[in-house]
């Protein structure tokens, strides 16, 4: 196994709110390998988008540890933060409303390469976007318009290439292609993989989306409330979820074919509230499975076969 | 007005809408033909901008005025063309008739009235029922949608996403409309919560024997609640047909190219193959078949003119030149 890039232990992410502390990222530990990805699923308020903010110091952590190529970014003070950044970046879910409307596509891409002082020549920095641009399938011919007179997934291709400008290693993508059409998805999701495949750079790819997770990520972590509930291989995930939250989400995926259509898990009732979380499995609830002892304890995160994390108390390890 | 018992709930013909804008048309739905029978659902499919939700709206003559306009075609609903009713008519009509559940549950209610007010509400103005009443009968409906009845006092904020959509469901059900119709009504919700949503949406359209109009981009909702399925592209049907015809056997370049950019969830290495370009923009669509500029399968008289819809079968049209003078399929 090699080295991971980015080692998260023990990440937590609390808010206080009116009615007490919300746990939005409670106790998160997983690793990513460099040139790898790894998918983040579940449903709206799980922590995912939080997670990754937080990984990015965008959010403050409220305690962990995020160990980024050997060094302990929550350390970092705020000038080393920024020198950092440019190592770390992120891509936004909506194109539409993540771009200044008053910066044109080459001023939009050139503003990381001008604030972290990478390029300091102005004629060297255009070639460098314009080389971008060339990059994500971006005609040169868009250089000074505006974002409101591009579609979703041209939008998307300057998010990315933003992103790419200062040769990060390791970008966070939280939901980058869900507002997009599916052709248009498609057309990202391939610019992705081939980004990933010629520069070597590390995904951490949260999504709701399913079967668009499975189709891009080496690995997947699934989150319920703020917990870190099951981490495997894609392929292994798929073939044999072991969390019973992850067994009916898969299953809850509308499949686009009308032959060979499993049946279903509905889970009865909706999410819990993350606000001062009693420390019992926060899925048992809606658990077909759950038993007294969901009720009384939390269940931790356990290699149960190679490689397969699962914090459930009903799953076994195996030999 | 009488519910009458006809055999198609809904037929569309020939229905055009555009927008003006800045001198500028915009041509939003371009002959449109639609029939959802009784007890049916019908889905229609497309991508953003093409024409779903302007038909929908047009069906409830509910296009946005002025710079809306329905420039021709026939709507009708239980025989009676909607085009036509005057505004009396078509205040009975929706609501009692039609009910739409729109996208965006958080906004498609009224946040400083109770959830029971605002399904009595529809009850009193079409059943005339007394307040009394209303609210008895809203918590009835609440209960079918699977929300204690208890709750109808309750306001909006009180409730969560999937609950909201469901109070929206059962407001639109209150009437028992012929007709429903869901434009996107699962999009903004989480997978395990979509699932809930459409199986009752199943429940309920077998038990009322309602027809429904569900407009969707999602392939995979399509198989799940539709019996028929219309393909649409720039403002015009391109492919229609059963489930089978259309998931089994479709016949179209831009259906091919809609199931070609969905990841397989079976084979996670499949590589993508997105439908190059971008959807046409409704201003200025291309000459002929509006999908040639994408098309893998161009020819000269794509470029030219605007293909006609053939019948395959009893239940299949397409609407492309590879089938000018063939029911063989070419993909």
């Amino acid at each position: 196994m090699a080295k991971p890039l980015l080692e998260v232990r023990h990440l937590k992410k609390f808010f206080n709110v009116a009615a007490g502390t919300l746990h939005a990222v409670d106790d998160v530990t997983f690793t990513i390998e460099p040139g790898k990805t790894l998918g983040v699923v579940g449903e709206s308020g799980c922590g995912k988008s939080t997670t990754g903010r937080a990984i990015l110091r965008l959010l403050e952590p409220t305690s962990g540890e995020v160990i980024f190529d050997g060094v302990d970014v929550l350390k970092l003070n705020k000038k080393e933060m920024r020198k950092k950044r440019q190592e770390m970046q992120l891509i936004f879910q909506d194109p539409f409303s993540s771009l200044n409307p008053r910066m044109t596509v080459s001023e939009t891409i050139e503003e990381p390469l001008k604030l972290s002082g990478m390029i300091p020549d102005k004629d060297q920095r255009f070639t460098r976007v314009l080389e971008l641009m060339d990059r994500v399938g971006l005609a040169e011919r868009l250089v000074n318009t505006y974002p409101h007179e591009l579609d979703g997934g041209r939008r998307q291709r300057i998010g990315i290439a933003r992103a790419l400008a200062t040769r990060p290693k390791f970008i966070v993508c939280d939901e980058p292609v869900s507002a997009l059409d599916v052709s248009i998805q498609a057309q990202i999701l391939n610019l992705m993989k081939q980004i990933q495949q010629d520069m070597g750079v590390t995904y951490m790819f949260i999504t709701h989306d399913l079967s668009v997770v499975n189709h891009f990520s080496d690995d997947i972590a699934v989150m319920y409330l703020g917990r870190l509930v099951e981490k495997a291989p894609s392929e292994e995930l798929f073939r044999r979820p072991l969390h019973p939250y992850t067994e009916a989400l898969l299953s809850a995926i509308p499949l686009p074919r009308i032959h060979n259509r499993p049946e279903r898990i509905i889970l009865k009732g909706e999410l819990s509230s993350p606000i001062n979380p009693k420390p019992i499995c926060r899925f048992a609830n809606r658990c077909p499975y759950a038993t007294d002892i969901c009720r009384q304890e939390e269940p931790q995160l356990t290699e149960v076969a190679p490689n397969h994390f699962v914090a459930c108390h009903h799953v076994k390890k195996q030999a | 007005m009488e519910k009458e018992n006809v055999k198609n709930t809904l037929e569309v013909k020939d229905l055009v809408v555009q927008y003006v804008s800045d001198n500028e048309i915009v041509h939003a739905v371009n002959g449109i033909n639609m029939t959802i029978g009784e007890g049916k659902t019908l889905g229609l499919v497309g991508e953003t901008g093409a024409g779903k939700t302007t038909t929908a709206m047009s069906i409830l003559n509910l296009v946005a005025q002025p710079q809306g306009k329905i420039v021709s075609g026939e709507i009708l609903l239980n025989g009676k063309d909607v085009l036509k009713m005057n505004h009396h008519d078509l205040r009975l009509m929706r609501g009692d008739q039609v009910a739409m559940i729109f996208q965006d549950p958080m906004t498609s209610l009224n946040p400083i009235k109770s959830v029971g007010e605002q399904i009595a509400e529809g009850l009193r103005i079409h059943q005339k029922l007394d307040k009394k009443d209303a609210m008895k009968r809203a918590a009835e409906v609440l209960e079918l949608v699977g929300i204690p009845g208890s709750r109808a006092v309750e306001f909006p904020h009180q409730f969560s996403g999937g609950m909201k959509q469901r109070v929206v469901i059962a407001m639109a059900l209150a009437c028992r409309p012929n007709l429903l119709i869901a434009d996107e009504a699962t999009t903004a919700l989480d997978v395990t919560i979509q699932a809930q949503i459409l199986q009752l949406i199943n429940e309920l359209k077998k038990k009322y024997n309602m027809s429904m109009l569900i407009i969707t981009h999602d392939l995979g909702i399509v198989a799940e609640v539709c019996d028929e399925v219309s393909i649409i592209y720039a403002g015009v049907v391109i492919e229609h047909g059963n489930l089978e015809d259309i998931f089994d056997h479709y016949y179209h370049p831009y259906t091919k190219g809609l199931f070609d950019s969905l990841p397989d969830i079976e084979n996670r290495s499949a590589q993508l193959k997105p439908i190059k370009g971008l959807t046409p923009d409704p201003t200025n669509l291309p000459s002929g078949c509006p999908f040639h500029p994408r098309c893998e399968y161009c020819m000269e008289i794509c470029k030219e003119t605007r293909p006609k819809m053939r019948q395959l079968n009893d239940t299949h049209f397409v609407r492309c030149h590879l089938y000018d003078d063939t029911d063989e399929r070419k993909l």
